[in-house]
């Protein structure tokens, strides 16, 4: 088996874009589903009794469905019954924060109900109000539990990205996968694929045990 | 030198006259930097009742895991019946047969009932016949006075109850000698007493034991010898009497005092 | 825009016939993925330096790749590196099954490394050897701490499945969108194949939540 890099080498400012956007749907996949994800989990906390229901049916929908079956369907689908066309990017962006932000919400709703309830009692008896102690009490400690869940977050988003590949988003994977088909060397290509998400993922995980060693007795397990 | 680190043989010891059971001389064992027991002699005669006592950090539970090879030593030998113990794992394993150990938070199996936790010695290691290892289990758990509880799990059984299987389930492999580890420290006050028991019946049938314990109590009144430790080394030991009565060593009274011994 | 839902009808046959070897794959994964993640989880915690970086490396490379990625390379490098073409099905399973055994092997380590270290004195103390204690004492105690994790993780594997229709293994995600190609009944046979992930999936994650409390762990 003789390997051969170059095709690698020559096209590396064309895979190098392709890591880019997968940085960048990461970055803003993150973003909007901590925003989306939170949001739902402390409306299933502190919302009203009625919300809940459709609430848990989207985030245990989500956990039902494969991520490339949400990916295919809002590409193809949704153009469908909305009318209007996402661009493979956008389409990608909506389809995993729509299910990375169900994980989120677990998350957060566990880390909140987490918090003993003679936590919220003993602001209470300070006099704190229910914002006031939500704010400075009970989220606190909560992120701080909730922290490794994140991480794992963090690397399942980067993870996901890749699958975007199917919908024809030029991120870094389907610019391997047009690397490997125009070189006929798909194994170097994908080596360095594996090297490449490797590196990238490897220290997410580490820092974040890192990060959360330092901080865990403030949340105090 | 006062009988502080001496062997005392100048006492007479109960069992004396036969070779110890157990032998104990210049034990060392380092944990890093940090040395828990430094060179401890003593002795533990056939039918004694050893009790180790000694403040928190003093090294007598390290001496007692280094009695059954729990915890390995770096220097100065241990004796079984004269003969020194193993220094490899496998070695050890066939000597741990012989002595039996009591553990502070009782561990117990919790996925076993009390009649499996008591028949998984004799069955594992001696590859006794279920029937038998039953047949044995069920005496041992009527010695401690659980004969009703066979069928229970640890879950469902108090601190005092799971302590007295814990006793059941070391006799059960018929030991030699039976190690204590602070043996009624996890327990409530209300069932210290029927452990205690327990361990009283088994002196007088003449079990030997070593028991780490603060218990002051049981050391006073069915110890045959009592063994002071403070900061790794044996800094007395003698005769309950002696030591409870008249101890000669400043250390041992502060001790003594702190616990608000009158005697 | 017309929809014409009956296409779903008409190609039932082949739906199911995905379904079943979306099911088939799953089950054949976790059959070698269990045993796979047990070994790599004793040799983590064996003590002996190779087999526990061997592990660890194991581990920590299949956890750190996408999947999909995975799938891709497996295809490329089987034939290649065993001499053999082998099924886009096999390649399938042996992507799947290292991927899930990293991930079983994380889980058994963490559950075993949680029984207490005096459960396993308290075995030694009564002359257990080292295997008879694993055996007799941790492993059973393991199960009980590991099942709630194995079951999140059998229906990340099921949902996992679907990414195996890149390398045109005909499982239901494949065999929808074949249909759908060849029908141009676009919502309709994605819409029926997103509700039969559904349909199957959701079951699974309650199964999952009722098997979290059943088994919690309280110290």
């Amino acid at each position: 088996m003789d390997l051969d890099y170059s095709p690698v080498l020559d096209s590396w400012r064309f895979l190098l874009n392709g890591l880019e956007l997968t940085l960048a749907l990461s970055f803003l996949t993150i973003l909007c589903s901590l925003t989306l994800g939170g949001a739902i989990g402390l409306a299933r906390c502190y919302g009203p009794r009625w919300l809940a229901v459709p609430l848990v049916f989207y985030v245990d929908s989500m956990r039902s469905v494969p991520v490339l079956v949400v990916l295919v369907w809002t590409y193809f689908a949704l153009p469908l019954v909305i009318g209007v066309t996402l661009p493979p990017f956008w389409a990608a962006l909506v389809a995993l924060t729509a299910q990375i932000a169900a994980y989120v919400a677990e998350i957060v709703r566990a880390g909140v109900t987490s918090i003993r309830a003679g936590q919220t009692r003993a602001a209470f008896a300070l006099g704190m109000s229910r914002a006031q102690t939500i704010r400075t009490i009970v989220l606190p400690q909560a992120l701080v539990r909730m922290l490794p869940a994140f991480g794992s977050i963090l690397s399942i988003t980067i993870k996901d990205t890749a699958i975007a590949a199917v919908i024809a988003v030029p991120e870094y994977m389907n610019r391997s996968q047009t690397v490997a088909g125009q070189s006929f060397h798909p194994i170097e290509v994908f080596t360095v694929a594996m090297a490449v998400y490797f590196v990238i993922l490897f220290p997410v995980t580490r820092v974040v045990d890192i990060v959360y060693v330092r901080l865990a007795h403030l949340g105090r397990l | 030198m006062s009988a502080a680190a001496g062997e005392g043989n100048a006492v007479h010891r109960k069992g004396a006259g036969a070779p110890p059971v157990l032998l104990y001389r210049n034990v060392v064992k380092r944990f890093g930097a940090l040395t828990a027991v430094s060179s401890a002699s003593m002795e533990v005669r056939k039918g004694e009742v050893v009790c180790l006592i000694g403040p928190s950090g003093s090294g007598k539970s390290t001496l007692l895991r280094c009695t059954n090879g729990l915890e390995l030593i770096d220097g100065g030998e241990i004796a079984l019946d004269g003969e020194l113990l193993p220094r490899d794992w496998e070695g050890m394993r066939r000597v741990r047969q012989r002595m039996g150990m009591v553990f502070q938070n009782f561990e117990l199996f919790p996925h076993k009932t009390a009649l499996g936790n008591v028949t998984i010695g004799p069955m594992t290691v001696l590859r006794m016949r279920r029937a038998d290892a039953e047949q044995r289990a069920k005496a041992m758990l009527h010695k401690v006075g659980l004969a009703d509880k066979t069928a229970s799990y640890p879950a469902q059984l108090s601190g005092g109850q799971q302590q007295r299987v814990a006793i059941a389930r070391a006799l059960a492999m018929e030991p030699e000698v039976m190690l204590f580890d602070e043996p009624t420290s996890a327990l409530d006050p209300e069932t210290i007493g029927e452990v205690l028991n327990v361990m009283k019946r088994l002196a007088k049938e003449g079990m030997t034991m070593v028991v780490v314990t603060h218990e002051m109590t049981f050391a006073r009144h069915v110890g045959n010898w009592v063994v002071v430790m403070d900061r790794g080394a044996v800094i007395e030991q003698g005769p309950p009497e002696q030591i409870f009565g008249s101890p000669t060593v400043e250390r041992t009274r502060d001790f003594l005092s702190h616990l608000g011994w009158s005697g | 825009m017309n929809f014409d839902w009956s296409v779903v009808w008409r190609n039932a046959d082949a739906v199911a016939e995905g379904t079943k070897l979306t099911i088939l794959l799953a089950v054949t994964t976790m059959a070698i993925a269990i045993p796979g993640g047990i070994v790599l989880a004793l040799m983590r915690l064996s003590g002996v330096r190779v087999l526990s970086s061997l592990s660890a490396c194991f581990v920590e490379l299949f956890r750190n790749l996408p999947l999909i990625l995975v799938i891709y390379t497996a295809y490329y490098v089987l034939p290649v590196a065993t001499g053999f073409s082998l099924s886009p099905i096999t390649t399938a399973i042996v992507a799947l099954s290292l991927n899930v055994s990293a991930y079983n092997g994380e889980t058994f380590r963490a559950g075993i490394a949680s029984i207490r270290q005096g459960q396993s004195e308290a075995a030694y103390a009564l002359g257990m050897t080292r295997w008879q204690a694993t055996r007799e004492i941790v492993l059973p105690q393991a199960v009980r701490r590991v099942l709630p994790v194995l079951a999140s993780t059998w229906v990340s594997l099921f949902k996992d499945t679907s990414l195996v229709s890149v390398i045109s293994v005909g499982e239901l995600a494949y065999t929808s969108m074949r249909i759908r190609a060849q029908t141009y009944r676009v919502l309709e046979m994605l819409t029926a194949m997103a509700a039969i992930y559904w349909l199957l999936g959701y079951p699974q994650a309650k199964l999952v939540d009722w098997i979290n409390r059943r088994y919690a762990v309280n110290e």
